[in-house]
């Protein structure tokens, strides 16, 4: 499969006076899963805003495959392969399952910007491939029933599958996830579970934030904390649970799901 | 229900246009073809506002471009009006480009006042008559009108099936851009821009595409306007007739029907009630603050769902 | 030097109307997010309304009680006539989507418009001579009375008013929905008042305004509100939009700025330099000289 490495060099992000991300390096290797935990407020997402290209992060260097993709926009990250989820659900909630997902091919599609004044024989079929793919995505997620349901109306863990759903429908080679158990009732949890091992199959690099400790120990294999932006351990999930720094940092805090 | 009615409405629509003009008086045909006309700028500007969600209120900048380039090639340099068409077509979209690259990024309250300023910039130099050729504030009169070869006995109908046709071209581009890639890129990103970036759309190209887009068709309607009155005028094109591009797409919804309606709510309903003229526009402010307290998304809203059929029927 | 120091005498004689008329929308902006298109058209009404008290309810003939009358109460009527715009207009749609409040804001620009035009008709109408035509020539340069009065009570006002946004509790409450009407709210300002305030105020400032149009320029017309008000607009987008002294500022140099075109180019182009100007801070200062104040809609 696709052998890239994800490799975050001394990353430094600052908001004013504000350090968000403090001189953060971690390694993330092709087909891991791997997890950037810590308490509430440590600076996990501003890191996977600056790999995504949502922020520009003004120091270290940020690299995939040997590429530097630090300072590139979100949509040339996505282009190189990578795809993200949001904490806060960012669907376009006034339009349909199938549409939604329909968006995860836009990269994929050949048409041009013509296409959209005359259609070809080529874009004609460029369409059907498309939505073709974007039923088998549905099924891959058990989400047809709902195609062309509008998706704000739809129950919040359903909306969490049909992000999952166009973020795989990119065909990513790292996905990462940004919470994606938040607000999951624990049935729902445990298809989350099942879906990243799926995944993975595929031949996928998954990264991931999460606050839901027993789903993190159960589906990673290993772990970079973080606190203050900065890095306090790394090391697989037994080695971090023991990890006296990490304890630390989330009993100091006001975390209860450790 | 619904399903037949919409796959009847638009050759209905059609047919119910195309033996208009038969009932009408020369007053009523005339207001008939500018009816055509705003329709399809009012389209161009639903491309910009509606369907790329942003706030554009020059629209008539670009529909005055085309109008005076088919004339300035007519009049002073002896092009037919067809074989401007073209020119009419391709110079706005230049210039939809290249105006919108620089100000693009910029807030919505922004955008709005800089095509305002756009506009205002435009019109100020027709009047003044740049170069000798844009004719001042009187515009350009005597252009040679489009004839339909062989159909001379339908001369006095010829600008209104002439608008007509552009109408029908112009939603077959509509059909095409809703069922194509670049037409929902659009929509994801007026959605939710940050998240359409983030799923690879490159927001920026897009954006300006739209613009291109939209300038193009409303300069092919300049052109058929300039062919309707054999003249133009620099005043048909202020910032003025913007507003009412921009009313229209709002009032009248972001779908076909919608802004059919619009045009009908904010051009016709007046020439109905020219009798009431000084109060006519009074209470019309009053119809626009209501319409908006009541239908903030317009008469007849966009409707999303645009699933091909093949697929649904599967699920 | 002559056309110089003339151009000057009259860029801030129009500078100090573009002001007053620009912290009407500043104001409102600044915590409204909101164009208010009929601004513009208010200011033209009060030329209007001013012309009305002064020929059929002040008797027609001119002294300083009359003068000061026709103020006050054009002031009071304007002002009036704003806060039943913010609340017909405006607060019904506070939570609908933004271009709904515009068109209803285009709407209600139509209905002050037209309504001019029902009640004094279509065709221009001339300002009465409130203030007599007293000039003074220095050394070439021509300066009225009415253009040192406007200067005067324009600065007057203008200084009032920061002392009030800067000094007052009301002022506190006004700049700090400004920033984050949210948290004002939750502060305790009720915001709903401090809207219907700057509309007041912001109005009230307008028909100033409007007033000294009238009396600079004599001849008013029902639809001269939209250019005025979108100069005014610029003026409070060159000076940072929210912002107030900046609105005061733009107002100033954009009047110069005007001044100078006509002046040196030619008063053709006037509008052709100034959205130009408008286009270029936009691209490449769009905060505007002394920087925005608008609430942060997160």
């Amino acid at each position: 499969m696709d052998g890239r490495d994800l490799i975050l060099t001394n990353v430094t992000k600052r908001f004013g006076g504000l350090v968000a991300v403090d001189d953060l390096s971690l390694h993330v290797r092709p087909g891991q899963i791997y997890g950037l935990i810590g308490p509430n407020g440590a600076g996990k997402t501003t890191a996977f805003n600056c790999i995504t290209g949502i922020h520009a992060c003004e120091e270290g260097s940020i690299t995939w495959g040997g590429e530097e993709i630090r300072l590139l926009p979100p949509h040339k990250i996505v282009q190189r392969g990578i795809v993200r989820t949001f904490q806060t659900i960012r669907l376009f909630s006034q339009m349909s399952v199938a549409e939604n997902v329909m968006s995860g091919r836009h990269i994929k599609s050949m048409q041009k910007w013509w296409h959209g004044i005359i259609h070809t024989p080529a874009s004609k079929r460029d369409e059907k491939d498309n939505w073709r793919a974007v039923f088998d995505i549905l099924e891959f997620f058990d989400l047809e029933k709902y195609a062309a349901y509008i998706v704000g109306a739809l129950p919040y863990g359903i909306q969490r599958r049909v992000e999952m759903a166009r973020a795989m429908a990119i065909d990513p080679t790292l996905l990462i996830l940004d919470e994606p158990a938040a607000g999951l009732n624990d049935n729902e949890t445990l298809a989350l579970i099942e879906t990243i091992y799926r995944i993975r199959e595929r031949g996928i690099t998954v990264l991931l934030i999460e606050h839901d400790m027993d789903l993190v120990m159960e589906v990673t294999e290993y772990l970079t904390v973080i606190n203050f932006g900065k890095k306090i351990a790394q090391g697989t999930p037994e080695e971090i649970q023991k990890n006296p720094a990490v304890i630390e940092a989330y009993l100091g805090s006001e975390d209860d799901d450790f | 229900m619904m399903k037949k009615l919409q796959q009847l409405g638009y050759p209905l629509f059609f047919i119910v246009m195309a033996l208009l003009p038969v009932g009408l008086n020369d007053r009523w045909l005339a207001i008939a073809t500018t009816f055509i006309i705003f329709t399809i700028v009012a389209l161009s500007q639903d491309v910009v506002l509606g369907k790329a969600g942003m706030f554009n209120m020059g629209q008539a900048l670009f529909f005055g471009m085309g109008a005076y380039t088919s004339a300035i090639l007519n009049a002073h340099f002896g092009w037919p009006l067809l074989a401007t068409l073209p020119v009419a077509i391709l110079i706005p979209s230049i210039f939809g480009i290249l105006l919108a690259g620089p100000i693009i990024h910029l807030r919505g309250d922004y955008l709005l006042v800089a095509t305002i300023g756009f506009n205002i910039v435009f019109v100020q130099v027709l009047e003044n008559n740049l170069g000798g050729l844009t004719g001042g504030p009187n515009g350009i009169f005597g252009l040679q009108m489009l004839t339909i070869p062989g159909l001379a006995f339908l001369q006095n109908f010829t600008p209104y099936y002439i608008a007509l046709i552009a109408l029908l071209l112009t939603l077959l581009i509509f059909r095409n851009l809703e069922t194509s890639k670049a037409g929902r890129a659009l929509h994801y990103l007026r959605e939710d821009d940050l998240a359409a970036g983030s799923i690879g759309i490159n927001t920026r190209v897009y954006k300006i595409f739209s613009f291109g887009l939209g300038a193009g068709i409303a300069g092919m309607a300049g052109t058929v306007y300039a062919n309707q009155y054999s003249a133009v005028s620099p005043e048909a094109f202020n910032f003025i007739q913007s507003v009412l591009f921009f009313t229209i797409v709002l009032v009248g919804g972001s779908s076909v029907p919608g802004i059919i309606l619009g045009v009908f709510v904010m051009f016709i309903l007046p020439e109905i009630f020219r009798e009431f003229a000084t109060w006519r526009y009074f209470i019309f402010g009053f119809a626009m603050i209501f319409a908006m307290i009541l239908r903030p998304r317009g008469l007849w809203p966009a409707k999303f769902g645009r699933i091909p059929k093949a697929f649904l029927e599967k699920g | 030097m002559d056309t110089f120091l003339q151009q000057l005498v009259n860029g801030l004689t129009i500078g100090s109307m573009f002001a007053l008329i620009a912290l009407g929308y500043t104001m409102v902006y600044g915590v409204m997010k909101l164009i208010n298109f009929a601004h513009g058209d208010l200011v033209a009404c009060s030329a209007f309304v001013g012309l009305f008290v002064f020929s059929q309810l002040l008797g027609g003939k001119t002294s300083v009680f009359v003068v000061v009358g026709v103020f006050l109460i054009t002031i009071v009527i304007i002002a009036f006539l704003g806060l039943l715009l913010e609340r017909l207009a405006y607060r019904p749609l506070r939570n609908a989507p933004r271009l709904s409040a515009v068109v209803s804001a285009l709407g209600a620009s139509m209905v002050i418009e037209n309504g001019i035009m029902l009640l004094w008709g279509p065709q221009m109408r001339i300002f009465p001579e409130l203030i007599p035509m007293i000039t003074w020539n220095f050394q070439g340069v021509v300066l009225s009375l009415i253009q040192i009065i406007i200067m005067l009570l324009s600065m007057v006002l203008m200084v009032g008013l920061y002392l009030f946004i800067e000094k007052t509790k009301i002022g506190a409450a006004i700049r700090a929905s400004s920033i984050d009407q949210d948290a004002a709210r939750l502060m305790g300002i009720n915001v709903d008042t401090i809207i219907a305030t700057i509309f007041l105020i912001g109005s009230a400032l307008g028909a100033v305004g409007g007033i000294f149009v009238g009396l600079y320029y004599r001849g008013i017309t029902f639809n001269m509100g939209w250019l005025y008000g979108l100069y005014a607009f610029v003026a409070a987008i060159i000076g940072g939009i929210g912002n107030i002294p900046g609105a005061m500022l733009g107002g100033l140099l954009l009047g110069l700025f005007n001044a100078f075109i006509a002046g040196y180019v030619s008063s053709t182009w006037a509008n052709a330099f100034t959205f130009t100007l408008l286009i270029v801070i936009l691209i490449f200062r769009p905060t505007g000289i002394l920087g925005e104040r608008v609430a942060e809609k997160v």
